[in-house]
């Protein structure tokens, strides 16, 4: 017997056990969604995203959601056609370098990494506030609540929590196909029921600040400036960040080859609808002034389920703190896994030294890449922490634009790619050229935009550093950083950079080969 | 014949490796050195990636390509990478299909002074294998390449029975031509008065009995020889026998174990953390499988 023959055998066993218990086929689509759902992590997103996303355009957040999907599904679209063209780990810093070459394949990669990170912390510090609030709830001791905004305990919870993550990432720890299902399950139902309850209380006259729906608010011409757009926009490019992964799912561990769409498909319409209603919900109590539980407070913006489940639910408030905190255990569990693979392939690939190339010999998972992604994110968030005067909504703006960035560099790296094709069928035309142009043309934009308008101290949350708005200083430093670590490795590495190892080429080219992770 | 080597690239992995092909030199056995990755199928929260998949199979292939070229030409070997939902549930299912008749694992790295130290994976082994499993101790790689082995032992409990450990034993020892050793191992846990000195004594002429009705069935072509030893715990007792680093311990698998299948005693999980050489656990009623050892 052969080593592959074994291999088939024993995986076709293996296979045939694990599906013990489950029927075949829902497997598949149902755990398509709740991967799907769980990498979004709604409860966690918009918590995080609606606060600045009011800020931004007022009341048209549902607009602003709405369109927000159309750059991510043409963008993803290409994303698609590159990961069935080229499966690899390096995914964004891969294609780009392919299409591109080395440089703007490395600064893909870069953005990508960043970006990653940025919401790690910003996943972190959001999970804090709720843990204390958690406390608070259980110890019915309001003063708890209260500890999250000491920078010291905050930072020192934050590290925890991070270390925890790192160690479940480092470890391959997995939970069951069972705990994620009814993690997810709950954090719909106490999202769907948080919302009903703030209607409710709307319709019984006791709510904050009730502003009565109105079909405006879903109409996306009505927001007052285009730089509001842009900005409300981009953030809501991060509410859908995640959603891709559903779209672009390998075929063939999941039986159908049909599975992959319509679990993108059903995954996206539970989480535009639960955002859409939520945002509607939570609008209609409690307004958009700047009072208390207003929306438009700056003070609770950063992170608004956190002040508003209270008056809300009152007593019950307790299950949004611990679908929120579920939620981004899961999404730090996820996220963790993304710049530890593009690491690893930047490593194999020459781009980085080859150390994060290793894979643990016992875990099988980027060990060294894993470790390193873990301390940027805590120095990060740490420093952060001490320098921002609202470091939740000032990290997830940055995002944005980091999300506009290398998302925006993948798109273009997929019409240049595929270039010699674009005119081959009807089908090559939408997804390999008209879509994926149309989105990086939008991210683009919104990626310039947000660096002029955010160099403003006024903008998003007001943080600044001498007049010069903290979100354009981190922006700026996160990109040059990036330019001149690559600078140094192009010294230290000069044949990945020459396109010797991943050399730059068109769709079906002698070497498309190189770049499927392994030959 | 059939050894399977749970191999990862770590010291544990280098542990086993060695023991194997020290054990496969002595009667010409095959290798199947077997990495178990972890199934696409399992559940996880993290979508899978072919990409990174692939890499992991390279990555794999390499180490057991790496083992190979370590392992001496007169040994033959076999690299396998199986996908399953767990180490222990990869290793048995290669031992069922290939028809192997031994696992060879090594213990987790931690012990004192080279003893075990049993790692929840090796642990679960343990508890469900249906062949002889051998465990390595750490720091078993530094005798590779040392002659075969020195001598059997097997540790006899105070009860009468463990026929297919003797057999296992017998034969071990025959087709290596190396001498047997049966040994008891009492545990008396008695303040030190006079009641402790009978006690002594009646365990001792216990074993003794039991020892002595065993070697009366041993055949004439083989060095026996027995010994029986009382400690405090069983720990103790492990520690005050003479050991030789080239020599094999078997023991026997729990009275609790389902017939064909190994469940780890208490007391062989005692002897496993003292115990610096390396072990086999075999099942019951396993017949003659470890036989030809």
């Amino acid at each position: 017997m052969t080593a592959s023959e074994t291999s088939e055998n024993s995986t076709a066993e293996s296979g045939a056990l694990s599906k013990k218990g489950l029927g075949a086929g829902t497997v598949g689509l149902v755990g398509a969604i709740v991967i799907g759902i769980s990498c979004i992590a709604p409860a966690y997103t918009l918590t995080g995203a609606l606060g600045p996303t009011v800020a931004e355009v007022g009341t048209h957040v549902p607009a602003i959601f709405l369109v927000g999907f159309i750059p991510m599904l043409l963008v993803a679209f290409g994303y698609r056609e590159l990961n069935s063209r080229m499966p690899d780990s390096g995914t964004s810093f891969t294609w780009a370098t392919r299409a591109f070459g080395p440089w703007i394949g490395w600064m893909a990669g870069w953005g990508l990494i960043a970006a990653t990170i940025v919401v790690l912390s910003n996943l972190a510090g959001i999970a804090v506030d709720f843990f204390y609030l958690m406390l608070s709830q259980i110890f019915q001791n309001p003063s708890i609540a209260d500890l999250t905004s000491n920078p010291f305990i905050n930072v020192i919870t934050c590290l925890a929590f991070m270390l925890g993550a790192t160690l479940i990432s480092y470890r391959d720890m997995q939970t069951t196909q069972k705990l994620q299902y009814v993690l997810v399950g709950f954090q719909l139902l106490v999202m769907v029921f948080f919302g009903i309850v703030a209607l409710v209380h709307v319709g019984a006259g006791d709510a904050f600040d009730a502003l009565p729906i109105s079909l405006d608010w879903f109409n996306p011409f009505a927001v007052g400036s285009f730089s509001a757009f842009a900005a409300g926009l981009s953030l809501s490019i991060f509410i859908f960040w995640g959603w891709d992964v559903t779209l672009t799912m390998s075929e063939e561990t999941k039986g159908s080859s049909s599975t992959p769409g319509k679990a993108a498909t059903a995954t996206v319409v539970i989480i535009v609808v639960l955002y859409l209603f939520l945002s509607v919900a939570l609008i209609n109590y409690a307004g958009v002034g700047e009072g208390e539980y207003g929306l438009g407070n700056a003070d609770i913006q950063g992170n608004v389920f956190f002040s508003l489940a209270g008056p809300i639910l009152g007593p019950l408030a307790i299950l949004v703190s611990i679908a929120v905190l579920s939620s981004s255990a899961a999404s730090l569990q996820s996220t963790f896994v993304s710049p530890a693979r593009t690491l690893l392939a930047m490593g194999h690939y020459g781009a980085l030294p080859p150390k994060f190339s290793k894979v643990h010999p016992k875990f099988f998972t980027p060990g060294y890449a894993t470790v390193v992604s873990s301390i940027v994110a805590s120095v990060f968030y740490t420093v952060m922490r001490f320098i921002s005067e609202d470091v939740l909504w000032d990290t997830i703006t940055t995002l944005g634009m980091l999300i506009c960035f290398y998302y925006g560099l993948t798109a273009f790296a997929c019409v240049w790619y595929f270039r010699k094709q674009w005119f081959t069928s009807i089908r090559t035309f939408f997804f390999q050229f008209f879509a994926p142009l149309v989105g990086g043309l939008i991210l683009g934009i919104l990626f310039f935009t947000t660096i002029i308008e955010s160099a403003n101290p006024d903008y998003g949350s007001g943080s600044n550093i001498g007049g010069v708005g903290l979100v354009f200083i981190l922006g700026m430093v996160i990109i040059l950083t990036g330019v001149v670590v690559m600078l140094i490795q192009s010294r230290l590495r000069p044949d990945f950079f020459k396109g010797r190892i991943l050399a730059p080429g068109t769709a079906g080219d002698s070497r498309e080969a190189m770049a499927a992770l392994p030959e | 014949m059939r050894y399977i080597v749970g191999y990862t690239d770590t010291p544990a992995g280098h542990d086993a490796l060695a023991l194997a092909v020290r054990l496969a030199r002595t009667n010409g056995a095959q290798l199947d050195l077997v990495l178990v990755l972890a199934s696409e199928q399992r559940p996880t929260i993290v979508p899978a990636d072919p990409g990174y998949e692939k890499y992991l199979l390279d990555t794999a292939e390499g180490w057991l390509a790496d083992a190979r070229a370590r392992v001496p030409a007169d040994v033959a070997t076999q690299p396998h990478v199986v996908y399953a939902e767990s180490l222990t549930d990869g290793l048995n299912q290669a031992a069922d299909d290939l028809g192997a008749e031994l696992i060879v694992i090594g213990a987790a790295r931690g012990g004192i002074l080279g003893r075990f130290a049993i790692g929840s994976a090796a642990n679960a082994l343990l508890h469900s294998a249906s062949v002889p499993v051998a465990l390595a101790p750490d720091g078993c790689r530094a005798l590779e390449g040392s002659p075969a082995l020195s001598r059997i032992t097997c540790a006899v409990g105070t009860r009468a029975g463990a026929d297919e450990l003797l057999t296992a034993g017998i034969r071990a020892a025959r087709s290596g031509g190396i001498p047997l050793r049966l040994i008891s191992l009492v545990a008396l846990d008695l303040p030190p008065d006079e009641r402790l000195a009978q006690a002594l004594r009646r365990a001792e002429t216990h074993a003794r009995a039991v020892l002595e009705q065993a070697v009366a069935h041993l055949p004439d072509d083989l060095t026996v020889t027995t010994e029986v030893v009382i400690g405090d715990v069983i720990e103790h007792a492990v520690a005050t026998v003479d050991w030789d680093p080239a020599e094999i311990v078997l023991i026997g698998s729990s009275r609790l174990a389902q017939p064909k299948h190994l469940f780890l005693g208490s007391t062989a999980a005692k002897m496993l953390r003292e115990l610096p050489v390396p072990l086999v656990v075999v099942p019951r009623d396993s017949g003659p499988t470890i036989g030809d050892l």
